[in-house]
């Protein structure tokens, strides 16, 4: 038996570059469908999780076997979050002649946001992981879920909430914000910024230029606002609601 | 090409490592977002070559998403919770986005860019 366990052991090693080849692969495969058919709902990450699940139910592989086999991918969140320094860099110069305006106006959308999604998953779920996860799934993935980890949330929760208003935004957010008479480019970038992160911004960068340019420079904004005032609004509206 | 990606990589470890630094420190933020704010300080002050950056940083915003899907890939330990609140959590999210696209569109539209026309 002893054996056994040491032979696994120095196996070990095979399984976890399998399984890393397999996520990339079937990530792979998904952005370049994605790539070919321009369809926003077939969204690589969220498409790649539900083939992904039947494959290690039908291996009867523990999810935290997998997990720790793709630590690696796990890892490369911090290096990809300053990575994200970039964009901030070449906003800063567009931001500087209205920075008072948007900063209050997107300081308010975070703290709205954060505290609406907050006490409604604490009325109607009541779970306080749950309900830190829901608060930051506005922002971009990868700070989502540092921060998520930062304040006890779930990042898997975090993750798929992420994606889900992401993919809200993007399909609804042009048609809603034309129909409540939010028609100038610049505000229509800057919600779906704000509101849908990464995935709502590459939807409406084709519509214009403006909206692409101010959905980047919001979606950046309101991730660096978030990482600034959850932690304190978070651990405040858990003691408020324990 | 493989020099700047080396360069940039150097770039990004280097204010990675400044960063949990700072978050062992001072703690507050996460590592990674001092990382990102000293990324962008050292951009700004142009104390390393954005144009050799661009490329490499490019490439991994593009391809970043495959990093988060093991972490996804967590909810199926969720299967009790999706099946009791899944509606609810759907339905919270989808309540709380419509209102954080309202609230940004309608006082950015009527409050900033109205008013800015009005008084010209």
């Amino acid at each position: 038996m002893a054996i056994l366990v040491n032979n696994l052991d120095a196996l070990s090693i095979i399984p976890t570059i399998a399984l890393i080849l397999t996520t990339i692969g079937i990530y792979q495969f998904f952005a370049y469908l994605q790539n070919k058919t321009q369809l926003i709902w077939l969204n690589p990450m969220l498409l790649s999780i539900t083939a992904i699940i039947p494959l290690l139910l039908s291996f009867e592989l523990p999810f935290k076997q997998y997990f720790q086999s793709t630590q690696l991918l796990n890892n490369l969140l911090e290096p990809a979050v300053v990575a994200l320094g970039f964009p901030l860099y070449q906003h800063l110069n567009s931001i500087k002649h209205q920075w008072k305006v948007l900063g209050l106006l997107l300081v308010l959308a975070v703290i709205l946001v954060i505290v609406i999604s907050f006490a409604l998953t604490m009325l109607f779920i009541s779970i306080p992981e749950i309900a830190v996860s829901l608060a930051l799934k506005s922002i971009t993935t990868p700070i989502g879920i540092a921060l998520t980890q930062q304040l006890n949330g779930d990042t898997s929760i975090t993750a798929i909430a992420i994606i889900l208003a992401g993919l809200f935004g993007a399909l609804l957010g042009p048609s809603w914000l034309s129909f409540i008479n939010v028609k100038s480019a610049k505000a229509q970038g800057l919600a779906i910024g704000a509101a849908s992160h990464a995935l709502g911004t590459a939807t409406i960068s084709k519509i214009s230029y403006e909206h692409g340019a101010y959905g980047s420079l919001s979606l950046i904004i309101c991730a660096v606002i978030t990482a600034l005032i959850s932690p304190f609004l978070i651990n405040n509206l858990t003691i408020l609601f324990l | 090409m493989v020099k700047n990606a080396f360069y940039s990589t150097c770039v990004i470890a280097g204010c990675l490592g400044i960063g949990k630094f700072l978050a062992a420190y001072l703690g507050g933020l996460p590592a990674s977002l001092y990382g990102m704010l000293i990324f962008t300080s050292v951009l700004h002050f142009q104390l390393v070559n954005s144009s050799k950056i661009a490329t490499t940083v490019s490439w991994i915003i593009q391809h970043m998403g495959v990093c988060f899907v093991p972490a996804g890939v967590g909810i199926i330990n969720h299967y009790q919770l999706i099946k009791d609140h899944g509606f609810a959590l759907v339905t919270i999210i989808f309540i709380s986005t419509f209102l954080l696209l309202s609230f940004v569109g309608i006082t950015y539209q009527h409050l900033v860019l109205n008013k800015n026309n009005s008084t010209r």
